[in-house]
């Protein structure tokens, strides 16, 4: 049996209403209360959430168009797409003056599509923001199991094992804005950085950095270090490498601030942020501090490759203990990084650039980087954080190179 | 002669209960049309004499496993009136806070088991305190009332034949009163009386004019005090009539009105009073103080249960275990 | 050191009537013969007589005898020769001894102890599983042990309860069921289920003589990488929800499995339970094993197609876990 969705009655007063954006296509799997079409009447806008689990089987009013309160907008059914645009339950003579009354859109033969989802299942897809239209069912007929979802969700993003959040920010639109659909990712990672955000104070060290030594280093050996290796010479391991010594003399950094007290993590699990097209992750390079140079170059080449390709497992996002992000990948020379709760501190490593530099009153030519820690100062006072950034600082200046292979 | 082992005192005493048995299922016909009862109303009328004749032939420290028709017997083991019309009413003051119904209640304590709906299903479970007093050696004695109906259950002969085998201290006692709700005796039985039952469990059995409460007394202190001596279990059949319906809703066309005009000549409450006035130990000065402490015991009972509070629920999902 | 289901029994019934002399037994063939199955065996020359009762062949009237002696501050101990017969005391039980407390508010301490199950060859008369027809009720306490261990430790409990409790023995682990059980006084409390197995795939709720199979169901399974969680009810009533929620919450799947008929079945209980309670947390529907709705076939043929085993368990573990 397919379910109408109609037009609601926003407010006593209201006749009427303008259907904005679908915010799924016909054919497309909604979830129940997932938002469904964002509605604009002369006293509010809203987003109406589906009133079932199911398909989008048929859109009844196209965006733009103004329709009574009561009319029915669209149909949720359970048929595949096909099914139900092939129905002749509904003429456009009837779409066309506001039907209220569902006909019968599903052939009752069709087979039945992979599109219902056990109650956990459903429970915990709202929970951490899944789209189950992208998970990858391995139970009977395909089904996605519950752990198929935790699989997933665990893969999908560290912010993804947060709750996401209501999302109620109040917003003035002019006529001609457009309003895009908030993807579960974004939902769940725009919810994590409010969560740390008001978890831990911020305070924002900014060092900066001579790296001029391994730039010179990088230049000359990148060509035979690719041969050697098959991989490309990045900053980045140097980074983690420096990090890795300085957390290991720093371990508060290395740390959580919780009820029971704070907990010095054993363990350096550095976290590495990886843009992606829709978002962002944070793949863990577990163990940092036993892995050699090289290993460590591979692996974070490896990871940000899979990353890309969602092809992490679960545990590989888990665990973090400290975050490393490239702020330079996209130009920045300077940022203000947003922890990962429940970590304390994160690094970010701007842009290498050749500046001018005052040395010994001569002025050179250096390559240059801005060293930009956050940290989270219920723990952490200016102090440490700067003993830990000189730290940092005096070992990319004098990298020992006799560690790389 | 019955009864000229008492002292006046102690037959006025049975005087009072027979009244107030009386008076008091009297008052509850009253409450019952007047609407204010929830339920059934289960009365004795005409058979006092069997429930309030066995319960003065106890002692203080015997248990009782009384019927529907044994308010007498209740009343004399200390179940108050008030405590007998709340539980009419299915006010919170009623033994069972509303829980149960009517004749549904006991204490004991007091030594009264509560009765239950299911016909003969205490005598087996007197038959367990009787077990429980030999086997503490205690010296007292259970009273297992029962009905004609009742006699043609399961536990009726399991009971009997239990007690016996094991020599238990208990006294079965039949209210014989002709009919069990519609059904007269003889589609009941095919004896002539329920005390002939007792040779076939290998105990004695006395059947006797059950309108006569000093022949029931008699009958009943004869049988308690063989239990009490470790001889074993009787069964005493009060041969009796069931003056009105099974209850209050039934309009009992089934007797034949002769019967029960031949019956209410015997009402037991009549002949006692002739008699005690015969042995001058009543006349009118004391049945009018006696008939003005009843009066004033009823009324007083009466607003107690109707000014009591309904049971308010908080407690409804609790107590069905002990623990 | 290890013993028999059948002698944790026998140490856990010699134990609380030397403890407390409250505690006596009755039943059919207990004393002179030792029991049906031997289990009082011994008793009458330590206990004597009084305490160790040879009853008459009258289901009802033990019951109904052990409920007067509770009433009085016994502790009977019922032994039914079959669970089977319980039918016949089915009334005491229902009527009498499980509402008494919440009418009355008067404790019954009484035990019943009720050998029970199939996997004897026993047929339809020696071989029924019949505590779902008590789980109905308010009132009552069901038990059903599955280890030595838990045999002992629940009829202590169940003997110093202030309820009534049916002990559900199984006839199948008597002999065959063997296991350590800890020295001393050790009581398991009545009402607290246990964890037999931890596991992660799906949740085993059994109870009885079904936990040693759904633990050997699991052991087959574990090659396949299917990892059951096994739970022990061993309370049947009060039922023990938080514990089967807090597995079926982390597993997000049930498995009930009970020796009984499917239908009416306490499975059927705890999958409602589920669907109500924990509904958010199911991946997969609640699925039981349990017999059929026949009764229990006598040729050792039929019984083995008819009796639950770890073989039919673990086909039904298998399709719950690729679902």
């Amino acid at each position: 049996m397919n379910v109408m969705v109609v037009m609601p009655q926003m407010g006593e007063s209201v006749a009427e209403g303008t259907v904005v954006t679908w915010l799924k296509n016909v054919g497309e799997v909604v979830a129940k209360d997932e938002p469904l079409v964002a509605i604009s009447t002369d006293k509010v806008d809203v987003e109406i959430p589906s009133p079932a689990a199911g398909v989008l089987a048929e859109i009844v009013v196209q965006e733009g168009q103004t329709v009574p309160v009561g009319a029915v907008l669209a149909y949720i059914g359970e048929a595949p797409p096909t099914e139900a645009a092939a129905s002749p339950g509904i003429s456009k003579a009837e779409q066309s003056v506001g039907v209220t009354q569902a006909g019968p859109v599903v052939s009752p033969t069709a087979p039945r599509p992979q599109t219902w989802h056990s109650p956990a299942v459903l429970e915990l897809a709202k929970e951490y923001g899944v789209d189950l239209t992208r998970v990858k069912g391995t139970g009977s007929e395909g089904r996605v199991t519950r752990k198929d979802l935790l699989d997933f969700a665990s893969r999908r993003s560290i912010v993804a094992a947060v709750p996401a959040d209501k999302r109620a920010a109040a917003f003035e639109r002019a006529d001609r804005d457009q309003i895009l659909p908030i993807s579960h990712l974004r939902k769940a990672i725009a919810e994590h950085m409010v969560r740390s955000k008001q978890t831990a104070p911020h305070v924002t060290q900014i060092h900066e950095v001579d790296v001029t030594v391994i730039a010179r280093y990088r230049q000359a050996n990148k060509e035979a270090f690719f041969q050697r290796t098959g991989i490309h010479l990045t900053f980045l391991p140097f980074v983690v490498k420096a990090t890795v010594d300085a957390l290991r003399a720093h371990p508060l950094m290395n740390a959580s601030y919780t009820q029971d007290g704070i907990v010095i993590k054993k363990a350096l699990n550095i976290g590495v942020a990886v843009a992606l097209e829709d978002g962002l992750i944070v793949p863990v390079l577990r163990e940092a501090d036993k892995k050699s140079f090289l290993t460590l170059a591979k692996e974070s080449a490896d990871l940000a490759a899979r990353s890309r390709e969602k092809r992490l497992r679960p545990e590989e996002v888990q665990q973090g203990t400290f975050t490393v992000n490239n702020l330079g990948a996209f130009g920045a020379l300077i940022g203000t990084p947003i922890i990962v709760q429940p970590q304390v501190g994160i690094l970010g490593f701007g842009r290498v650039v050749k500046r001018p530099v005052v040395i010994d009153d001569a002025i050179t030519i250096r390559s240059m980087a801005y060293l930009c820690l956050s940290y989270d100062h219920r723990l952490i006072d200016g102090a440490y954080a700067g003993a830990f950034l000189n730290h940092m600082q005096s070992n990319l200046e004098q990298f020992d190179f006799a560690i790389l292979p | 002669m019955p009864g000229l082992d008492l002292t006046p005192v102690e037959l006025l005493k049975i005087y009072y209960y027979l009244k107030l048995t009386r008076g008091l299922e009297q008052r509850v016909i009253t409450l019952y049309r007047q609407g204010k009862i929830i339920g059934g109303v289960y009365i004795s009328a005409g058979e006092e004499a069997i429930a309030v004749g066995s319960a003065s032939a106890l002692e203080p420290d015997d248990v009782i496993a009384p019927t529907h028709r044994d308010l007498g017997a209740n009343l004399m083991k200390g179940i108050t009136a008030k405590e007998y019309l709340a539980q009419y009413l299915a006010k919170r003051t009623g033994l069972t806070r509303g829980r149960d119904g009517n004749v549904h209640y006991g204490d004991i304590r007091r030594g009264v088991i509560g009765f239950i709906s299911p016909m003969a299903d205490l005598l087996p479970v007197a038959a367990g305190v009787g077990l429980a007093f030999k086997l503490r050696r205690e010296r007292r004695v259970v009273a297992a009332f029962f009905g004609d109906g009742a006699s043609s259950r399961g536990d009726f002969h399991e009971a009997l034949n239990f007690a016996s085998v094991m020599k238990l201290p208990v006294v079965f006692i039949c209210h014989n009163n002709q009919f069990a709700y519609s059904t007269p005796l003889q589609k009941q039985m095919a004896v002539e009386n329920i005390a002939d039952r007792a040779t076939a469990y290998g105990m004695p059995g006395i059947a006797v004019d059950g309108n006569d409460v000093l022949a029931v007394r008699a009958a009943v202190a004869h049988a308690a005090s063989r239990a009490r001596q470790g001889e074993g279990p009787s069964l005493v059949e009060g041969k009796t009539m069931r003056m009105r319906g099974h209850a209050e809703h039934d309009d009992a066309s089934y007797v034949p009105p002769a019967l029960l005009e031949e019956w209410r000549k015997r009402d037991p409450i009549d002949r006692f009073d002739a008699y005690l006035r015969e042995q001058k130990i009543l006349d009118d000065i004391t049945a009018k103080e006696i008939a003005e402490r009843l009066s004033k015991e009823i009324e007083e009972a009466v607003s107690f249960a109707e000014s009591s509070p309904f049971p308010d629920g908080t407690d409804l999902l609790e107590g069905v275990y002990a623990s | 050191m290890e013993i028999t289901y059948l002698e944790a029994i026998r140490q856990a019934l010699w134990e609380e009537m030397d403890r407390d002399e409250r505690v006596f037994m009755l039943g059919e063939d207990i004393g002179v013969y030792g029991g049906a199955f031997k289990i009082t065996k011994g008793f009458l020359d330590k206990f004597g007589p009084e305490r160790v009762i040879d009853t008459p062949l009258s289901e009802s009237a033990i019951v109904g005898a052990a409920i007067g002696a509770a009433l009085m501050g016994m502790r009977p101990v019922v032994e039914m020769q079959f669970a089977d017969f319980i039918a016949c005391a089915f009334d005491q039980i229902v009527n009498m001894a499980a509402k008494h407390h919440y009418r009355i508010g008067e404790p019954v301490p009484m035990v019943i102890r009720a050998p029970y199950g199939g996997g004897i060859h026993a047929g339809p008369y020696h071989s029924q599983c019949p505590e779902a027809w008590f789980f109905h009720v308010a009132g009552l306490k069901l038990v059903a042990p599955s280890t030595p261990r838990d045999a002992k430790g629940l009829l202590k409990a169940a003997i110093r309860d202030p309820d009534p409790v049916i002990y559900f023995e199984h006839k199948y682990l008597y002999r065959h069921m063997k296991g350590e059980v800890p020295e001393g006084d050790n009581v398991v409390p009545i009402g607290k289920a246990e964890v037999k197995r931890k596991g992660s795939t799906m949740s085993v709720i059994a109870y009885g003589a079904m936990v040693e199979q759904s633990l050997a169901a699991a052991e087959k399974l574990v090659p396949e990488g299917i990892d059951l969680e096994v739970v022990d009810l061993r309370t049947l009533q009060p039922l023990d929800m938080e514990t089967i929620l807090t597995s079926v919450k982390k597993t997000g799947r049930a498995l009930v499995v009970h020796e009984a008929p499917k239908t009416g079945g306490i499975g059927g209980e705890i999958a409602a339970r589920l669907a109500e309670e924990a509904f958010r947390f199911l991946d997969a529907p609640v699925v039981r094993v349990a017999a059929p709705h026949i009764p229990v076939p006598f040729s050792p043929a039929l019984e083995e197609m008819y009796l639950p085993n770890a073989d039919k368990i673990a086909l039904k573990a298998r399709e719950l876990a690729n679902f």
